[in-house]
């Protein structure tokens, strides 16, 4: 078979069987029920209003599958995602939905072959203009989530059937660790205050300019000195004296594994949360991986999504696709 | 309370009491069950849920019901489906005062259409085909509302206008399928066991006794409800009949009363033959109906046979027999809510055939008995106004014609007297049917003219095939002995109040809907196999008019105008949807413009470096300032726009800027070719 027959079959088979599934709510096994004693009803008797009744019954059937066909066509869907997800937490995802064309109704949005709980819902949506759905997910373990699709479902118009399109929607949700209770302490600072005087050995406070050096991946772009950055071509960013601040490196610890793992990541998480919340560096050490200490939401964010990474492969882009 | 809900409820509410209305219609339900199920449904809809914090205790009280409906089946007082049926409207009504809630409002739907289901075996009511579809549409709003309403997120309005445009379409295509269900869907069985009759509400207000009493006092209300249905075959196609129809005679008259000499005749038979018949019989088929209230049939005057009598009932029909009793009474055996037989009846010309002799002795004698006492003044009338006229039709005709003139027509009745037909002749001089009857009967006998009164009813009202007769049009006459020619057919009553003086509004109201209800009756109730073999023939072969060709119109027949329409709207529907396909944005149309652009550039042979995106190659070439540049920046502009923008690219504009792109192609190689074509040189000439 040539490949542009192939191309036609393959077209044909999804024309022959489009992406839905159908699923009869609580409601509509009742009334299916019902539906098939007022027929059997009608045989047996020959009472005409029971078959006047029976087909206003299968009639309603027809047009609820017409009509939530209608609203599953033509659709898109785009993911905005998150700010930040972090697991066993509810947290707020979003997705933007659109249809060129015809109204459509009572649209259920999910993850589809996902581990995430939860989702979004829309009442109506107008034709031409892209409506943001707001869900409140929940996953059940850090790392990354491979997202396949959205999933649309509506029982429109009567809730009798579930009608269900996954819209094929490829990305990637990291997932951070919970940020737990830390029952440990994080130990000594690597650095701590030295008296009132400034230590030209740390560089990120807000004291006197000590030096210039290359802009770091992930720096404050605020620190970037113009000038100089334009006379070098290359981004270089002001070191100041700094007086207050401590210093720590989290270290997940190598050869721990499963729960253990699990439990130590969230500490650390937990603890970088509260460390940076205070205004201090945090560093991270792992057994693939080191973080410079820094301090900042920057900061917080390089050690969850180091963290969340631990234990999987990491990707090669630091980014991830569907947050 | 999200905005929107309150509606949805009411919607909700309407649909359950259109439900339990297409139950009550039959007039079967328990009046207690009504009024429970009334008072539930006002309170819901007034927003009192009375029942919303203890709906389990409150769920007792339907167990109580249960109990008592139950106790009314075994005691014979209750139809196990009637009892089902109130029982399933008095959940139905529990439910409305309970909190709405989704588990509550799918218990109200589910009922509901029980209930539909139920009042389908209770009622074959035109009513109940109105209420099914109100119920189908009420409710179908009040689910697609709740559906719209669950998924509209917390805070937000539901939006319930956006929601009814479609929804009504739905519905209305619903509507459709169902009765093209119901035309189509083959039946598989022959007999129905559908509802006939059903008692509805009010007293029966005729029927037949065994005696006809003058007297009484007050007013003859003109009723104008239907008690009967007829198709007459041959038809007379005239509007209004003005036909006797007979119930029975009376011979004996004592003075106050009319009774009849003798008794039953004939017990039990399935086919009477009254007299002999001819081959211009009239053949009826007659519908009484349960406003009629007795078992008397009736056929037009004068009949000749009747039978194929079925009793019409709230489970059904089936057959029946008929009794023959004297004064040519017909009963059927069996006491019914309605009844349906066959009728076979001499024209209206001819008299009824019988001869004096044959009539039974009793008979014979009561024709010509007056009662004792009777006021001598009755036969002098009599003797003065014939003048000695003995021909019995020429002397009822010239005494009718006399009590006509001479006597007014009232529906006031004179009170209790001790001799009527004294008062009514010599007294009031007014009176109803009745009167003039009696007087004419009377005053024939005592010349020696045998007759006998006559009841039943006068009139006939067309109505779409065939005629019904009102309670109002109740009626006496008189029956005439004619030699040779039997009973004839003599009236006394002015023939303006022969016909049922009722309120003309109210009866053409009830005409209206009595023409309604026979096209619901012959088109739904009655529809069977035989109708749907019919409708297919009529798609396959329409029947051809009976008209002469030269009658015939020039224009095509409608089924061609029909034909035309449906292929107009196909192919109006067919060029929409071609129009819509063309106008559809084609997937990775910017991907196929870039792929057109490429190769055209490729055609320029213009340095490119590997990889290199086409935006980058017109910012290069106009870097460079080159001179495809101003033609790449429109190309360039759109494809982005086209790919990452949202902005596809309009219909027929790639084309565009493609051929533009090919002519500052094909110019610029033009001028790179001459610019490297070597300078021609001079060439030296020989001199």
């Amino acid at each position: 078979m040539s490949p542009r027959l192939k191309q036609r079959w393959a077209r044909l088979r999804a024309f022959l069987r489009p992406p839905r599934t159908l699923k009869v709510t609580r409601v509509g096994r009742t009334y299916l029920v019902v539906t098939f004693g007022v027929g059997l009803g009608a045989l047996n008797t020959g009472n005409n209003l029971l078959y006047l009744l029976l087909g206003m019954l299968l009639s309603m059937v027809v047009v609820s599958g017409v009509l939530s066909e209608r609203c599953l066509r033509d659709l898109t869907v785009r993911r905005v995602g998150t700010d930040a997800a972090f697991a066993r937490e509810p947290f707020a995802f979003r997705w933007a939905v659109a249809r060129k064309q015809g109204h459509a109704f009572a649209l259920t949005l999910a993850e589809a072959d996902a581990p995430l709980a939860g989702e979004g819902g829309v009442g109506y949506l107008r034709a031409g203009a892209e409506h943001l759905v707001r869900a409140d997910l929940t996953a059940p373990r850090r790392g990354p989530v491979t997202l396949t699709g959205v999933r649309v479902t509506t029982t429109w118009p009567l809730g009798l059937f579930a009608k269900t399109r996954v819209l094929p929607l490829p990305g990637t949700l990291l997932v951070y660790p919970r940020r737990g209770y830390a029952c440990r302490d994080p130990g000594e600072a690597v650095r701590g205050p030295v008296g009132d005087a400034g230590n030209p050995r740390r560089n990120d406070g807000t004291g006197d300019v000590t030096g210039l050096r290359e802009l770091a991946d992930g720096e404050d772009a605020r620190r970037v000195h113009w000038l100089k950055s334009a006379s070098q071509g290359k981004l270089l960013r002001v070191e100041r004296e700094r007086e207050e601040r401590r210093t720590w490196v989290l270290t997940v610890e190598s050869g721990l594994a499963g729960e253990e793992l699990e439990r130590r990541i969230e500490e650390v998480a937990a603890q970088a949360h509260r460390l940076l919340d205070e205004g201090h560096d945090v560093g991270l050490d792992t057994a693939t991986q080191r973080l410079r200490p820094a301090t900042g939401i920057a900061q917080e964010r390089h050690i969850l999504r180091t963290l969340a990474w631990l234990g999987f492969e990491a990707p090669e882009s630091d980014e991830e696709a569907a947050a | 309370m999200k905005p929107g809900m309150r509606l949805r409820l009411v919607l909700r509410d309407l649909a359950s009491g259109c439900a339990f209305a297409s139950m009550a219609v039959s007039g079967q339900l328990p009046l207690w069950t009504l009024a429970l199920y009334g008072v539930a449904l006002v309170c819901a809809l007034a927003g009192f849920r009375l029942f919303a914090k203890r709906a389990r205790l409150t769920a007792l009280l339907l167990l109580g019901v249960a109990i008592l409906l139950a106790l009314n089946v075994l005691n014979g007082a209750l139809n196990i489906v009637v009892a089902a049926c109130a029982f399933a409207g008095l959940i139905s009504g529990h439910r409305l005062l309970s909190a709405p809630d989704p588990a509550t409002d799918g218990q109200v739907h589910l009922s509901g259409l029980l209930m539909v289901a139920g009042g389908a075996a209770l009622s074959g009511e035109l009513v109940y085909g109105v209420l099914l579809v109100a119920f189908g549409v009420l409710a179908s709003v009040a689910l697609a509302l709740g559906v719209v309403e669950a998924a509209v997120p917390e805070g937000e309005p539901v939006p319930v206008r956006s929601v009814m445009p479609p929804l009504a379409t739905g519905v209305g295509f619903a509507v459709a399928g169902a009765v093209a269900f119901f035309v189509f869907f083959p039946r598989l069985n022959w007999n129905m066991t559908g509802p006939r009759a059903s008692p509805g509400f009010g007293e029966p207000t005729t029927g037949f006794s065994n005696t006809v009493r003058l007297g009484g006092a007050g007013t003859i209300k003109g009723n104008p409800r239907v008690v009967l249905r007829a198709t007459l075959n041959p038809d007379p196609g005239v509007t209004a009949l003005n036909a006797y129809w007979i119930g029975r005679t009376y011979d004996i008259f004592d003075g106050q009363e009319w009774t009849t000499a003798g008794g039953v005749r004939r017990e039990r038979e399935a086919m009477l033959t009254l007299r002999p018949g001819g081959d211009s019989l009239v053949h009826q088929r007659v519908e009484l109906l349960p406003a009629y209230g007795g078992r008397t049939l009736i056929a037009l005057e004068t009949p000749s046979r009747l039978g194929n009598a079925f009793l019409n009932s709230t489970t059904g029909s089936r057959r029946t027999f008929l009794q023959e009793l004297s004064g040519g009474e017909v009963r059927v055996l069996e006491t019914g809510l309605g009844y349906s037989y066959e009728a076979y009846s001499l024209p209206p010309e001819a008299g009824s055939g019988d001869v004096f002799r044959r009539l039974p002795p009793l008979e014979q004698d009561a024709l010509l008995a007056l009662p004792e006492g009777m006021d001598p003044r009755v036969s002098q009338t009599a003797a003065r106004v014939l003048n000695g006229e003995r021909e019995p039709l020429a002397a009822a005709q010239k005494l009718a014609t006399w009590l006509q003139r001479e006597y007014a027509y009232t529906l006031e009745l004179g009170g209790n007297v001790d001799d009527p037909l004294a008062d009514f002749l010599f007294g009031r001089k007014a009176g109803h049917c009745e009167h003039f009857a009696t007087a004419l009967t009377l005053l024939l006998r005592t010349q020696g003219i045998r007759a006998r009164l006559a009841t039943g009813f006068f009139g006939g009202e067309r109505v779409n095939d065939g005629y019904i007769l009102r309670a109002g049009d109740a009626h006496a006459w008189t029956h005439v002995l004619v030699p040779g020619r039997g009973f004839v057919t003599v009236d006394a009553t002015p023939p303006a109040n022969r016909p049922s003086q009722g309120s003309r509004l109210l009866e053409r109201l009830l005409a209206l809907y009595e023409a309604v209800e026979s096209r619901w009756r012959n088109s739904v109730v009655d529809y069977s196999f035989r109708d749907q073999i019919d409708v297919a023939r009529a798609l396959v072969r329409p029947s051809q008019p009976d008209d002469a060709p030269a009658e015939r119109s020039k224009l095509p027949p409608p089924r061609a105008f029909g034909v035309a329409l449906v292929a107009g709207l196909g192919a109006y529907l067919v060029w929409r949807a071609l129009e819509r396909l063309a106008r559809r944005a084609r997937p990775l149309e910017a991907t196929r413009f870039l792929d057109a652009v490429e190769a055209q550039l490729a055609t320029a042979r213009l340095p490119r470096a590997e990889g290199e995106p086409l935006e980058e190659l017109h910012a290069r070439l106009t870097r460079m300032d080159h001179p495809l540049a101003s033609t790449l920046t429109p190309v360039t502009r759109r494809y982005l726009e086209a790919r990452f923008g949202g902005r596809p690219l309009r219909p027929g504009e790639a084309e565009h800027l493609l051929r533009a792109l090919r002519r500052a192609v094909e110019h610029w190689r033009r001028e790179a070719d001459k610019a490297a074509r070597p300078p021609s040189e001079p060439r030296a000439r020989a001199s």
